[in-house]
């Protein structure tokens, strides 16, 4: 699941200044279940977006709340064309993916961000969300026991531990697990070790150009013979 | 709120409530859990209100009631279950009953009878002139109430409760003829009263089938108790003996005691677990000294010397019988002999006919009826009460009362019965162990009794009243069932398992589809994920959420902007518990600063949306007050802690100091409470002033 989190207040006022009218657009999806954008903090930023212009008597803007099921496809986004001729600009609190389906399917307004796309991952516990995948487009979990380095590894080293580990943290951040020593013990437990006696070579980043574009359907062509 | 969000909720149906166990088990299906509940709020003026809506003579159940409500109530399951008719006996008193007057206009032209004035033919009287009927009761003993007046005794029911009862009927217009045996239907019908309900009771008490049954000094317990509460004084002499194991049994012995009697025994012929008496009224006549003769029966009566010589056989039990209770069967050669001046015997009543009435009788001598329509063999003679179930209970006769006037207005107003088929079953199932863990345990609070010393001698009221605190707390142990948390919108529940990671009880769990249910059988309704749901998914079935606190929050808001004291503080307190009314209210009263309550049905269910509207509308400072471990809900403080952090962020970040939201607790002593709050005023003053100086060196 992709985990965001709600940019600071005065960060938004500075970006919707210019407009009067805005759209504070929820998705009900990952945003929703990581708690940055779905319907109640949408409310949640409404009023605080309210506080601040009440309070700092600069401020003109009239807002409107809307929760879609999911920002990033067109469909969903449909119900949104009455709503969107009444505003001045819509401020997404969907991810990255979300903010620019809205912008492609609403061309001629402003869409802004409204929270900071962080990474991908999971609920430790209620309220504590962790990265887990970088979507690197290469996955190398089987030789590293289901336990992500490209992520969870500070350098994201393939072939690791390096020398910055100690009892089992790392040096960057004395509180983080050392990716590589749970990848061991994992691989121990497994009774995999001898992965870790192999030497992984650096990943080959053209297989994986940029923008990425996956292709499932089949290039077909209905003909009068076949189907 | 947004509008989408208000027109859903608008949109769904709340028809889908939950009778809770202790409605169900109710014969008049009173909302107990809701009168209940503004008990708990301190509103007893609103609980009376609900109490009366429920049934007509809440003053008489207060004191009388069987309370088959409390056997049902949840709460059992966990420690004890809530003192149901204390705290109705504590609205009816608080509440102001006594002020109540009731007025009805005669609407209808039709007359009916109602033969007899027990608790079954007021309460018919009642509705039937709510529904516009003229009424006349036909009463044959000098006094109405039936066995209010002549069956229980005083000490349990005040005859000053009976008479007021009696009055508002009178002032509603119900004529009572008193004195005025019926013994003919057909002359009422004559007489151009258009339909009839018989409410005759059941006063024959039952024979013994022993030898000397009939002699001198043998009385039966119902008629012994009539004229005790006619107010003559029989000679009982020294030694009374009782037989029976029920009410009438227990009633008569203590008002023996209360008669001058020196030794009172009890003889029942089962043991004292199998005993119907309720088992308060056992521990009290226990307390007043009266003694058991358990697994005994009395075979045959002699009088001699002016005594009874009483043969008694001892018994034991055997195989549980037909209803459950096991059969006492006498043993072989234990006869024995004992002497009373007195045996009252109170093994039963059954209803006494006058054969002219022509009605179908059926087992024990009761009146056979359709039991929806209540109607008889006969045409317009409708019946009800004990006459008809044989001894009850006076809310089972105020229940068949009430059914009589609606389908004697059916049938006056030639209508269909509109069909009432009377039985309502709570559908909420057992509560699961790892709930019942979690749920506090917290002690029942019984109403204070007068020292058995101090009863015995009189026919004074034995029970006496909580006072305000007590009740209060007993209130707030109610686990308000079925009022709780429902995924109203499963289509935009996003699975995020925050209300299965918040709920303190382990309630919503993961169903074999992968969606999130949410069993209202478990659920102790404290909002705390109504308030968390990420996706506002979840609301509660009695809108205590934020439904609630929006409409107490404006108008808190709107009398704020009316008024001009500054600067303005908003506090949202939690209003049960009667906090409200204490520190917070005299502070509020005297106007230290343009204070304003905002109360909440506990703080859990506040939301970041409602503190920050409170500063958006200009409030200089916002308090929560909230009431610590005394909360009856689990993580409360936690849960209100964790969103003032998550609002005082926001607050720095607009350039307010996160000081000006603070959180009370309400529990410590009343004047450090009072400290704290001023300490607080102060310093919101003191921002106040530093802003308004800002403002003023910018201008
Ligand atoms: C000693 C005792 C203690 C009790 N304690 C409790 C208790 O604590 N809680 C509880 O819930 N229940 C209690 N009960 C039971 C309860 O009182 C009865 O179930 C209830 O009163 C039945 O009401 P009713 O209207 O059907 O009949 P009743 O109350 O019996 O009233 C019938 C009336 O009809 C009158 N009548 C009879 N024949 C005629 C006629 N031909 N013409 C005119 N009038 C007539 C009678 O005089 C009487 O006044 C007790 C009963 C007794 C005897
Ligand atoms: S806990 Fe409250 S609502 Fe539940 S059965 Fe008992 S009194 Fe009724
Ligand atoms: S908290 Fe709300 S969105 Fe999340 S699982 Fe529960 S009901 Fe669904
Ligand atoms: S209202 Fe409270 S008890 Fe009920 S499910 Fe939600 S968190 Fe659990």
């Amino acid at each position: 699941m992709i985990v965001a989190e709600q940019k600071p207040v005065e960060e938004i006022r500075q970006v919707i200044a210019p407009y009067e009218r805005v759209l504070l657009l929820g998705c009900g999806t990952c945003v929703t279940v990581c708690g940055a954008g779905g319907e109640h903090e949408v409310s949640f930023l409404h009023s605080a977006l309210q506080v601040a212009q009440a309070r700092s008597g600069d401020g003109i803007h009239s807002f409107l709340e809307y929760t879609v099921k999911r920002q990033c496809d067109f469909e969903f986004l449909d119900l949104l064309t009455d709503k969107v001729k009444e505003v001045d600009a819509i401020l997404s609190l969907g991810c990255g993916i979300g903010v620019q389906v809205v912008a492609e399917r609403f061309s001629d307004i402003p869409v802004l961000p409204g929270v900071n796309t962080s990474f991908m991952g999971m609920a430790k516990e209620w309220g504590v969300w962790d990265e887990r995948c970088a979507a690197c487009g290469d996955c190398r979990l089987a030789d590293t026991a289901g336990i992500c380095p490209i992520t969870r590894c500070t350098k994201g080293i393939l072939n690791g531990p390096c020398a910055g580990t100690k009892n089992g943290k790392c040096e960057a951040n004395k509180d983080m697990d050392c990716a590589w020593i749970l990848i061991y013990k994992r691989l121990e437990r497994l009774q995999q070790l001898e992965k870790m006696r192999r030497y992984y070579p650096p990943r080959n980043f053209r297989v994986i150009p940029r923008p990425r574009r996956i292709v499932k359907k089949a290039d077909v062509k209905v003909g009068k013979d076949n189907g | 709120m947004d509008n989408y969000q208000v027109n859903r909720i608008k949109e769904a149906s709340y028809g889908h409530s939950i009778i809770p166990p202790c409605q169900a088990a109710c014969p008049l299906h009173m909302e107990i859990g809701e009168y209940v509940d503004l008990v708990a709020q301190g509103k007893v003026m609103e609980a009376l209100q609900v109490i009366r809506d429920g049934n007509p003579f809440p003053s008489i159940c207060a004191y009388v009631c069987t309370h088959p409500c409390e056997d049902a109530c949840r709460r059992s399951q966990v420690d004890e279950p809530i003192a149901i008719r204390a705290l109705k006996r504590f609205a009816v008193e608080f509440g102001g009953d006594r002020m109540i007057e009731l007025e009805a206009v005669t609407t209808q032209s039709e007359k009916v009878a109602v033969v007899g004035s027990g608790p079954a033919g007021l309460a018919c009287a009642y509705y039937l002139r709510k529904l516009g009927y003229p009424v006349t009761i036909f009463e044959a003993y000098s006094e109405p109430g039936g066995m209010l007046r002549v069956g229980i005794p005083q000490y349990r029911l005040p005859r000053e409760v009976v008479d007021t009862e009696v009055q508002r009927l009178t002032h509603m217009g119900v004529e009572i003829k008193t004195n005025t045996r019926v013994v003919s239907l057909d002359l009422l019908f004559d007489m151009a009263y258009k339909a009839v309900f018989i409410t005759v009771g059941a006063h024959q008490g039952l024979r013994m089938g022993i030898e000397g049954e009939d002699s001198p000094g043998v009385i039966d317990g119902a008629t012994f108790l009539r004229e005790v509460n006619l107010g003559l004084k029989p000679s009982l002499g020294d030694r009374v003996g009782v037989v029976g194991g029920g009410n009438v049994a227990i009633d008569a012995a203590r008002a023996a005691v209360r008669l001058g009697a020196h030794k009172v025994s009890i003889i029942y012929r089962r043991s004292r677990e199998e005993m119907p008496a309720s088992p308060s009224e056992i521990e009290q006549a226990l307390e007043e000294g009266i003694e058991t003769m358990f697994l005994v029966t009395p075979i045959r009566v002699k009088r001699e010397n002016g005594h009874l010589n009483v043969t008694c056989v001892k018994m034991e039990l055997g195989e549980p019988d037909a209803d459950g209770r096991r059969r006492p069967i006498p043993i072989k050669g234990s006869e024995f002999n004992t002497e009373f001046d007195t045996l009252i015997t109170a093994i039963g009543q059954a209803p006494q006919l006058s054969e002219d009435f022509r009605l179908r009788i059926g087992r024990g001598s009761t009146i056979q009826v359709d039991p929806v329509t209540l109607t008889t063999n006969r045409a317009g003679v409708f019946a009800g009460g004990d006459a008809v179930t044989g001894p009850a209970t006076v809310t089972q006769a105020l229940a068949s009362g009430r059914q009589a006037a609606f389908r004697i207005d059916d049938y006056l107003q030639h209508r269909y019965p509109l069909a009432d088929t009377g039985e309502k079953k709570s559908s909420l199932g057992e509560l699961s162990p790892k709930t019942i863990e979690m749920i506090k345990k917290i002690e029942r609070l019984e109403p204070p009794f007068l020292p058995p010393e101090a009863r015995v001698n009189e026919f004074t009221t034995v029970e006496l009243i909580y006072d305000w605190q007590s009740a209060v707390n007993e209130a707030r142990r109610c686990l308000r069932c079925g009022m709780g948390a429902e995924i109203l919108f499963q289509d935009k529940c996003a699975t995020c398992l925050t209300c299965l990671r918040v709920c303190p009880y382990h309630v919503p769990y993961i169903d074999d589809a992968g969606s999130i249910q949410i069993p209202a059988e478990q659920c102790q309704a404290c909002g705390i994920c109504v308030a968390e749901c990420p996706a506002k998914a979840i609301v509660l079935r009695k809108p205590y959420d934020r439904r609630h606190i929006d409409e107490e929050l404006e108008h808190a808001l709107k009398s704020a902007a009316e008024s001009k004291s500054k600067p303005l503080i908003i506090g949202f307190c939690c209003q049960y518990g009667l906090f409200g009314t204490g520190a917070l209210a005299s502070l509020w009263r005297e106007g230290k600063a343009g204070i304003w309550i905002v109360p909440i049905l506990c703080v859990a269910k506040l939301e970041e949306v409602h503190i920050l509207r409170a500063f958006e509308m200009g409030a200089e400072g916002v308090f929560i007050a909230g009431c610590g471990e005394q909360c009856s809900r689990e993580n409360t403080a936690f849960w209100v802690l964790q969103r003032v952090e998550k609002v005082r962020k926001v607050l720095a970040q607009i350039g307010l100091e996160p000081q000006r939201l603070q959180t009370f607790n309400l529990r410590i002593a009343e004047a450090d409470a009072a400290e704290a709050l001023d300490n607080f005023t102060e310093q919101i003053g003191g921002l106040y002033l530093n802003s308004i100086i800002k403002q003023e060196v910018r201008t």
